[in-house]
C-alpha cells in the first residue's frame, strides 16, 4: 500500500490533520485530497486544524491546503498550525510504525455466527470461526469454536476457543463463570469450591501455556491486542 | 375451545405429578371442567395420587388405539364434579403412542374441557416429546437442587425448539430456614440461570406426603401452606395477578414472634 502522507486525528478540540514529514508537498496534498473524499461523510462539518510540522509553507501552499479541504469535505479549516522541530508533529500514540500497519494490527477477520439466545444444557455450538452469543451460555451447554467466542451474558457452561489450534483465540464474556474453559489445546476448569461470580466483563487467553482470565477495560483490552496481537 | 398445558420438568421425583393433581383439583374447585391425563405410559400413578385407582377400566392406550371411545376411559373424580382423569396404561410402554396420536387426542379433549392437564414422564425420551405434542403451553416443575435445575435447563430448550417457547416455573419444596442459612439454591439462583417466569413457590409441607398418600391433593385443604402455594398459582393459571406469597417470613416461627415483641423483622 502507498505511503500515507497525511494522518487524522481527532481530540475534544476538534480534528486535527497531521503532514508527516519527509513528504513532498504535491504528493501531500494529492494524499489529503484522496482520504478527504474516502471520509468526507464520516468527518462532516467538523473544524478542523492542519499541523504541517516543520515544513515552512507559502501564503500560496496554505491557501492550496485549504482549498483541497474545502473542495474535498465540509470541513472547516479553522487554522494552519506549524512546528518547527517537526517531532510534535506526529500525534503521540502512533509515533511509531506506520499508520496504515496500526489500523490492521487488532482487526481479526472470518466468518462469525451471531446466536440471539440463551444456550441451555443440551444444546451445543461448534462452528468453523467466531461465535458471539446473545444470551447466557448455561451450564450443560457447549460452545466450540474455532475462532474467538464472545458471549454478552454469563458463560457457565463450556466454551473452547481455537478447536483447531488457534491458541491466539479468546474468549471474551460479561460474566466468565464457566465449567470449563479450553482455548486450543490448552484446558482449565472451574475451581472446585464455588467462586463468586465476577462483576465485570473479562477475557480468557493464552499466556505462558495457561489460560489466564483478565478483566476487561479499555486499556488492559488494548495492551492485550497489542501484546498479543490478536 | 380448552387450554392443554403440560407439567413437565426432566428430573423424575421433584412433584410433577402431584403439581397435576393439585392444579386440577384447584381448576375445578373454580368452576372448570378439567381433565388429567397422565402421559407416563408404563409407570402410572397420578391415579393412586387422585385415590381413582380402583376404577380404570379403560386406558390412554385403549382410547388412542381405538378400542374405546374417550368419553369411556374419562374416570369422573369421586370429590370433584368437573374433575376427570385419563389414566395411562400400565403394561404397555411409552412407545404404544406417537407425537401425532397425543396431539389428536388432545385437540378431542380440549373440545370437551377448558383445561386439559398433561402429566409428562420424567426424561426427553418419546415419553417426553409424547406429553408435549398436543401442548400450547407448558408448565416446569424444579426443586432447589443443581441437578433439577441443570434439567429443567435442558427442557426449557427442548420446548423452546419444539415451538412452545413461554414456559412458566414451578419451584417446589423450597426450605426457607434452608435458604436462609445459604445451604439451599435461592429462588433469585433458580431464575438467575433458567430466566423464564415464575408462577409459584411451593415451600416443602410434609402434609403434602400426608395428602398424597391419602389421594387427597392438599389443595384443598385450607390450612396448609403448601395448598396456598398451589390455589395461587391456579389463579395465576385463570390470568389473575397473585403477589408471592412471603415464605420466608411466614415459615419463620421466630421471625413472627421478633416482629411481635417489637425487634423489627
Amino acid at each position: 500500500m502507498k505511503k500515507m502522507a497525511v494522518e487524522f486525528k481527532g481530540t475534544k478540540g476538534g480534528l486535527t490533520i497531521y503532514c508527516l514529514e519527509g513528504v513532498g508537498f504535491s504528493e501531500l496534498l494529492a494524499d489529503l485530497e484522496q482520504r478527504l473524499r474516502q471520509r468526507a461523510a464520516f468527518f462532516g462539518e467538523a473544524e478542523v486544524r492542519v499541523n504541517v510540522g516543520g515544513r515552512e509553507l507559502t501564503e500560496e501552499q496554505k491557501e492550496r491546503l485549504v482549498t483541497v479541504i474545502r473542495e474535498n469535505s465540509r470541513l472547516k479549516p479553522a487554522g494552519i498550525v506549524m512546528q518547527p522541530d517537526g517531532s510534535a508533529a506526529l500525534p503521540p500514540a502512533r509515533r511509531r510504525g506506520d499508520f496504515e500497519s496500526l489500523q490492521l494490527e487488532g482487526l481479526k477477520e472470518g466468518r462469525s455466527l451471531v446466536i440471539k439466545r440463551t444456550l441451555r444444557s443440551g444444546q451445543g455450538i461448534h462452528f468453523p470461526g467466531h461465535v458471539v452469543v446473545l444470551g447466557d451460555v448455561n451450564p450443560g451447554a457447549e460452545i466450540i469454536a474455532e475462532g474467538d467466542i464472545f458471549v454478552f451474558g454469563t458463560i457457565r457452561g463450556i466454551a473452547h476457543a481455537g478447536a483447531r489450534g488457534d491458541r491466539k483465540a479468546s474468549v471474551v464474556a460479561l460474566r466468565l463463570s464457566p465449567t470449563q474453559l479450553r482455548i486450543a489445546d490448552v484446558i482449565s476448569r472451574a475451581p472446585d469450591e464455588n467462586p463468586p461470580l465476577p462483576d465485570q466483563a473479562e477475557y480468557a487467553y493464552i499466556a505462558d501455556d495457561r489460560i489466564l482470565i483478565a478483566a476487561i477495560t479499555t486499556k488492559a483490552a488494548a495492551a492485550s491486542v497489542r501484546k498479543e496481537g490478536v | 375451545m380448552g387450554e392443554a398445558i403440560v407439567i413437565t420438568s426432566g428430573k423424575g421425583g421433584v412433584g410433577k405429578t402431584t403439581a397435576v393433581a393439585n392444579l386440577g383439583v384447584g381448576l375445578a374447585l373454580l368452576a372448570n371442567k378439567v381433565v388429567l391425563v397422565d402421559a407416563d405410559i408404563g409407570l402410572r400413578n397420578l391415579d393412586v395420587v387422585m385415590g381413582l385407582e380402583n376404577r380404570i377400566v379403560y386406558d390412554l392406550v385403549d382410547v388412542v388405539e381405538g378400542r374405546c371411545r374417550s368419553k369411556q376411559a374419562l374416570i369422573r373424580d369421586k370429590r370433584y364434579d368437573l374433575l376427570y382423569l385419563l389414566p395411562a396404561a400400565q403394561t404397555r410402554d411409552k412407545s404404544a403412542v406417537s407425537p401425532e396420536q397425543m396431539k389428536k387426542l388432545c385437540e378431542e379433549l380440549k373440545a370437551e374441557f377448558d383445561f386439559v392437564l398433561v402429566d409428562c414422564p420424567a426424561g426427553i425420551e418419546q415419553g417426553f416429546r409424547n406429553a408435549i405434542a398436543g401442548a400450547d403451553r407448558a408448565l416446569i416443575v424444579t426443586t432447589p437442587e443443581v441437578s433439577a435445575v441443570r434439567d429443567a435447563d435442558r427442557i426449557i430448550g427442548l420446548l423452546e425448539a419444539a415451538g412452545l417457547s413461554g414456559a412458566r416455573l414451578i419451584i417446589n419444596r423450597i426450605r426457607p430456614d434452608m435458604v436462609r442459612r445459604g445451604d439451599m439454591m435461592d429462588i433469585d439462583d433458580i431464575l438467575e440461570i433458567l430466566a423464564i417466569d415464575l408462577i409459584g413457590i411451593i415451600p416443602d409441607d410434609e402434609r403434602i406426603i400426608v395428602s398424597t398418600n391419602r389421594g387427597e391433593p392438599v389443595v384443598a385443604a385450607d390450612n396448609a401452606l403448601s395448598g396456598q402455594a398451589f390455589r395461587n398459582i391456579v389463579r395465576r393459571l385463570l390470568g389473575e395477578e397473585v403477589p408471592f406469597q412471603d415464605i420466608y417470613r411466614q415459615s419463620s416461627w421466630f421471625g413472627r414472634l421478633k416482629k411481635i415483641i417489637g425487634l423489627g423483622g
